[in-house]
């Protein structure tokens, strides 16, 4: 296939899969029973008031026009203003997101090697201690969910010996990494989960390619440990491990939702809780449009990327 | 030594280990699930009762203390489950019915038609699921329905995915293709041919999403979502006692445990079942949601 | 408001900043105590920044306390603008001024003359007049997203009749005659700013502290105004600066503390306290009343059976207020009498206690026909102990033979749909510190939605007859119009709770600014 036919046809795919979930995202904020004219309004508001803070947000037209004034909005660059702090949506997806990225940036600087790592050495050889014990380990994180784990780390290492601070507060006018020991409790939450679901995704792929013919025929050359993991499993794996690893990537996005709420760490996914919480519609359905687009920008991306490691695919063309 | 070889070598090695893991495994899974559907009855006190002072530590008439408002925490327990795996539950029979119409359908579909729709599925599959549980909660606050809908539809695409290529494998085989070749309908091709062969699979893979969809109902009740108090519920107690934990430990440390355990011997299971069809190679990884 | 031009305030705002904040950062881990930024020392009690936490709401924080509800804002607006007055019942007029000399009433109450200091400014230099104060007080009525409190001046004032005598003097006519207009107008709440202000980060403000930067949802940086004094303390405000925190958990904020990460931790829940009572690194303080939130239960007079007088007594005699008040707040909370406002001067503290009496309550209700009943109470976690109060009252319904459910609703949602909330059969609702006159007219008499069927002509007559008057005439009709709500009230309050905060020993004059519920950090100093 064309490189280029290629590209062009997973951004389409990309495209039209970003149009059904804002369709989806709009859809659900929709079912909100009342309207959002009371969190506006105030609790006292008279029916006049009421009326005309309706037209003022444009409540009072059909949901399909309101729909397609927020999608042309966003592409335009302008996700509307949430309705409590009157903030434009932007502003406040502009000044969160950088700190969730860091966070999902830094998780995976970790889970990355690590998870490449545990997954070759468990893989390589299937059905040994190592793979045993690996295999036992991620099994077990995996049976965490990021809540319980979050709230054991926070124990065993904040609140029990004070090693560091329980609540990840960024320095006021600063960013994150000028207190970097507020990062260390998020990403190691994030990493731990992240590496034990992608380990277990790379030890599969490099059991099965360690069985393969063209392995048992480099072993039989004499190629073995590292060196056959690196120079001949590797190259193979990695595609998939990409892919894997995007699968991660998109996890940490959606899954810092829990660990910044426990850790009180000012992202993205704090505030999504929090607009959901005092019912912030157009906060609610702009953060969410953005991390939409995010985990399939990162979809493709890693397609893109498994494409061009991937031995097979770079020797047919 | 072909792979089949050395696997057998591998189960050879400790076949009495394993199956006796396995027996644990399922007794861990039996009895989490027990308390959770059978707590209720078993229960001797009220779970909303106020018996005592907050986060007592254990004592007479209280076997494991109280909780933040000074209720029994044993009852409270035992109340806790039912609405955790409940909601997984049905979240659970969602997705696997939505993987089941899919997967089938699109497996039973040529590759160049299926292509673009199993697209779309690998991008429903990276949307979190987490986010599409607080756009549910933010549409339809303390309802437990709109958790049920989001977890479900959260599992749904892995479903798809791996009962699409359970399918396809079948389908490949020589007697769908003669039954095809004789003009059965897409329906009698999918009960009496598909069906048999894929549902040991699209068992254990409901298996899988089951943990999956206790981890998010539990997550949810966690953030806050679905149901509100006095409702028992693993996920939201940990929440609610965490203020305390340093007072009474066990109000957060029981329900984390059984949510873990739980979880945990599921995922042996499943990789036991995996290892025994499979070989070695273990299952080819199922992500958690 | 242009976000382009706050966006790059707030920028240059962080690189100002920037250096000042490298120090304390660094490393929190192994601090107890809390080591605030460098002081230097002018006095005993000059300097320091006080680092501190509050309940916020993320990006809905807003800098216009006119709307903005969260505690966050408050404190603050509270260190931004100057007060016109705080309740003090110690001085003369039971009210302390702020930017006031006085305040004179007309002898038939039709008019209050208020008074300013001499010589007061804006943090640019511009003066301070008595148009900003008129301003201040009247223009939230217009916006309909203003919250009731800063709407309920213009119930009682007349701003179309408003003069304007000259730089100093305003004359507020009333719209009918009150007496208590000065409990009223030196609440705490009522705050000066700049007429025709925008709210925005620029804005020249009167009060203690003046803002270097703010973050929605993370915190604001506050620094000593230099052009504002108090007339009693004239070295006051004796911090250099003000770190405000934006940490939506109780929990955290006391993790912030314990941690060393902050010196003072605002409305902590009651087991955070208690457990940091234990901890002699912190001193913990709880307000007393007046500056005491209500938590109440509100009887819908449109349900049938509660129209019944012996029902609504009933649910009054079923609540056991003492245990509500051991094991909910650990015993720091006063036990409510089902009226609202204790410790202001004009709520009647001669009426009896009500009893906690299930036997009697079960009679009533059998008497009424109405054992067995079902009943569902809605609440919701809108602030601490709230719903914990409402699941111990449940169970208490369910002792006297009530068939009651709880049914709690998610965070924010209770009083979203105000309209459904008013159809409610039994609610749970809470009170903010406000004398029991205005609040009953505010929010109770006349037919407020709110008030869940609640008209009673006769005892909207005798609190506008209470407050129309002075002296013994008024508080006999206070009492008498209190002594009706006892009786027949549709209203369960049976705990008042504190707002309770944590600090660092060498905190002190937080209590001094005495708006005990949202300090503003005027007096405050550390050492």
């Amino acid at each position: 296939m064309n490189r280029w036919a290629f590209w062009l046809r997973r951004l389409v795919a990309g495209a039209v899969a970003l149009v059904a979930l804002s369709l989806l995202i709009f859809g659900a904020t929709e079912l909100l029973p009342g309207d959002a004219v009371s969190a506006v309004a105030g609790p006292t508001a008279t029916e006049e008031e009421r009326a005309a803070v309706r037209e003022r947000l444009g409540l009072d037209r059909d949901a399909a026009t309101r729909y397609l004034e927020w999608a042309g909005g966003a592409l335009r660059g302008d996700l509307g203003t949430g309705y409590l702090g009157a903030r434009p949506v932007t502003e406040v997806v502009g000044a969160r997101l950088p700190h969730s990225l860091l966070l999902a940036a830094l998780a995976l600087a970790v889970t990355v090697p690590v998870a490449v790592v545990a997954g070759l050495a468990a893989g390589m050889r299937a059905g040994g201690p190592v793979d045993h014990a690996v295999s036992a380990g991620t099994l077990l994180v995996a049976g965490l969910p990021e809540f319980v784990l979050a709230t054991l780390l926070l124990w065993a290492l904040a609140a029990g010996p004070g090693l560091l601070p329980q609540v990840s507060m960024v320095p006021l006018g600063g960013s994150p990494l000028d207190a970097p020991e507020i990062l260390v409790l998020p990403v190691a939450t994030l990493a731990v989960s992240g590496i034990a679901v992608a380990t277990r995704l790379i030890r599969a792929r490099t059991a099965d390619i360690a069985a393969t013919p063209y392995i048992e025929a480099a072993r039989l050359r004499g190629v073995t440990g590292p060196r056959l993991a690196l120079r001949h499993v590797l190259p193979n794996a990695l595609g998939p491990a990409v892919q894997a690893l995007g699968m991660v990537t998109g996890a940490l996005v959606g899954g810092a939702v829990v660990v910044e709420t426990v850790f009180g760490y000012p992202g993205i996914g704090r505030e999504l809780q929090e607009a959901v919480a005092y019912r912030d519609v157009p906060l609610v359905q702009g953060i969410a449009l953005v991390l939409c687009a995010i985990a399939l920008a990162v979809l493709l991306l890693t397609d893109l990327l498994a494409r061009a490691l991937d031995p097979r695919s770079g020797g047919a063309r | 030594m072909s792979p089949a070889a050395r696997g057998a070598r591998v189960r050879a090695r400790a076949p009495a280990r394993r199956i006796t893991r396995a027996r644990v495994c399922a007794a861990i899974c039996l009895l989490v699930v027990g308390i959770a559907l059978l707590g209720p009855l078993l229960a001797w006190a009220s779970p909303t009762e106020q018996v005592g002072a907050p986060f007592e530590g254990p004592g007479a008439g209280l076997p494991l203390g109280t909780d933040f408002l000074g209720r029994d925490l044993a009852a409270r327990v035992l109340h806790g489950g039912r609405l955790v795996l409940g909601v997984a539950a049905g979240a659970t029979v969602l997705a696997t019915a939505l993987g089941l119409v899919g997967g089938v359908l699109l497996g039973l579909m040529s590759e160049r038609a299926a292509e673009p729709v199993m697209r779309a599925v690998d991008l429903l599959a990276v949307f979190p699921s987490l986010l599409l549980l607080l756009l549910f909660a933010t549409g339809a606050p303390g309802s437990d329905l709109a958790v049920l809908l989001a977890v479900g539809l959260a599992c749904a695409p892995f479903s798809i995915r791996v009962i699409r290529t359970v399918t396809r494998q079948t389908a490949a085989g020589g007697y769908v293709r003669t039954a095809r070749a004789r003009g059965d309908s897409a329906w009698a091709l999918a009960r009496y041919d598909i069906w048999p062969n894929i549902a040991g699979t699209v068992l254990a893979d409901a298996g899988l999403r089951f943990v999956a969809a206790v981890h998010l109902a539990a997550t949810a009740g966690f953030l806050g979502l679905g149901r509100g108090a006095p409702a028992a519920h693993w996920g939201r107690m940990i929440r609610e006692n965490l203020p305390g934990a340093a007072l009474n430990p066990l109000p957060v440390l029981l329900p984390a445990a059984l949510l873990t355990a739980f979880a945990v011997a599921v995922n042996l299971l499943a990789d036991h079942a995996a290892a025994r069809r499979a070989g070695p190679a273990g299952p080819s990884g199922a992500p958690h949601a | 408001m242009d976000p382009i031009g706050r966006r790059t305030l707030l920028r240059t705002g962080l690189l100002a900043v920037a250096g000042a904040m490298a120090g304390p950062a660094l490393l929190t881990a192994c601090g107890t105590g809390g080591e605030p930024a460098a002081r230097p020392q002018q006095d005993g009690r000059r300097g320091g920044t006080l680092r501190a936490a509050f309940t916020g709401a993320g990006a809905a924080e807003t800098l216009n306390h006119f709307t903005g509800g969260t505690a966050m804002d408050m404190v603050r607006a509270r260190a931004l603008h100057a007060t016109l007055g705080d309740i003090d019942p110690t001085a003369p007029d039971g009210v302390r001024y702020g930017v006031l000399d006085t305040i004179e009433i007309a002898t038939d109450l039709s008019a209050y003359t208020l008074r300013l200091r001499p010589k007061l400014t804006f943090s640019d230099g511009s003066p301070l007049t008595a148009a900003d104060v008129l301003w201040s007080l009247m223009s939230p009525a217009d916006n309909p997203a203003s919250l009731p409190v800063y709407k309920n001046p213009a119930a009682n004032f007349d701003f179309s009749g408003a003069r304007i005598e000259d730089d100093r003097t305003l004359v507020l006519p009333t719209l009918t005659p009150i007496a208590d207009g000065r409990l009223l107008l030196c609440q705490g709440n009522y705050l000066v700013v700049k007429e025709g202000s925008d709210f925005s980060p620029g804005t020249p403000t009167s009060g203690p502290f003046t803002l270097q930067e703010f973050e929605p949802g993370v915190g604001s940086l506050l620094t000593r105004n230099d052009a504002f004094s108090l007339p009693d303390a004239d070295d006051a405000p004796y911090l250099d600066g003000l770190e405000l925190r934006s940490i939506a958990d109780s929990d955290a904020r006391a993790a912030a503390l314990t941690g060393g990460q902050i010196d003072f931790a605002h409305d902590l829940a009651p087991v955070t306290a208690q457990t940091l009572r234990g901890d002699d690194r912190f001193t913990v303080s709880s307000t007393e009343a007046p500056y005491v939130s209500g938590l109440f239960f509100r009887m819908n007079l449109a349900h049938e059976p509660f129209r019944d007088d012996r029902v609504r007594t009933a649910f009054k005699l079923a609540a056991d207020r003492q245990a509500m008040v051991d094991s909910v707040f650990f015993g720091d909370a006063v036990v409510g009498n089902d009226l609202m406002s204790p410790g202001f001067p004009d709520y009647a503290p001669e009426i009896e206690q009500r009893p906690f009496d299930p036997d009697r309550a079960r009679r009533l209700l059998r008497e009424a026909g109405a054992d067995g009943m079902s009943i569902a109470l809605t609440t919701g976690p809108e602030t601490p102990g709230m719903v914990e109060v409402a699941t111990l009252y449940v169970e208490n319904l369910k002792e006297i033979g009530v068939d009651a459910t709880l049914d709690e609703l998610p965070a924010g949602q209770l009083f979203a749909d105000y309209p459904a909330y008013a159809r409610l059969p039994l609610a749970a609702s809470f009170s903010v510190p406000t004398p029991a006159l205005p609040l009953y007219q505010m929010s109770y008499g006349g037919q407020n939605p709110s008030a869940l069927g609640w008209d009673r002509p006769d005892v909207d007559a005798l609190v506008a007859e209470a407050r129309g008057s002075s002296g013994a005439e008024s508080a006999e009709a206070g009492l008498a119009a209190q002594q009706v709500l006892w009786e027949e009230g549709n209203t369960i309050a049976p705990v008042f709770k504190p707002f309770t905060t944590a600090a660092v020993p060498g905190v002190s004059g937080v209590a001094d600014d005495l708006f005990g519920q949202f300090p503003g950090f005027s007096r405050t100093s550390l050492s």
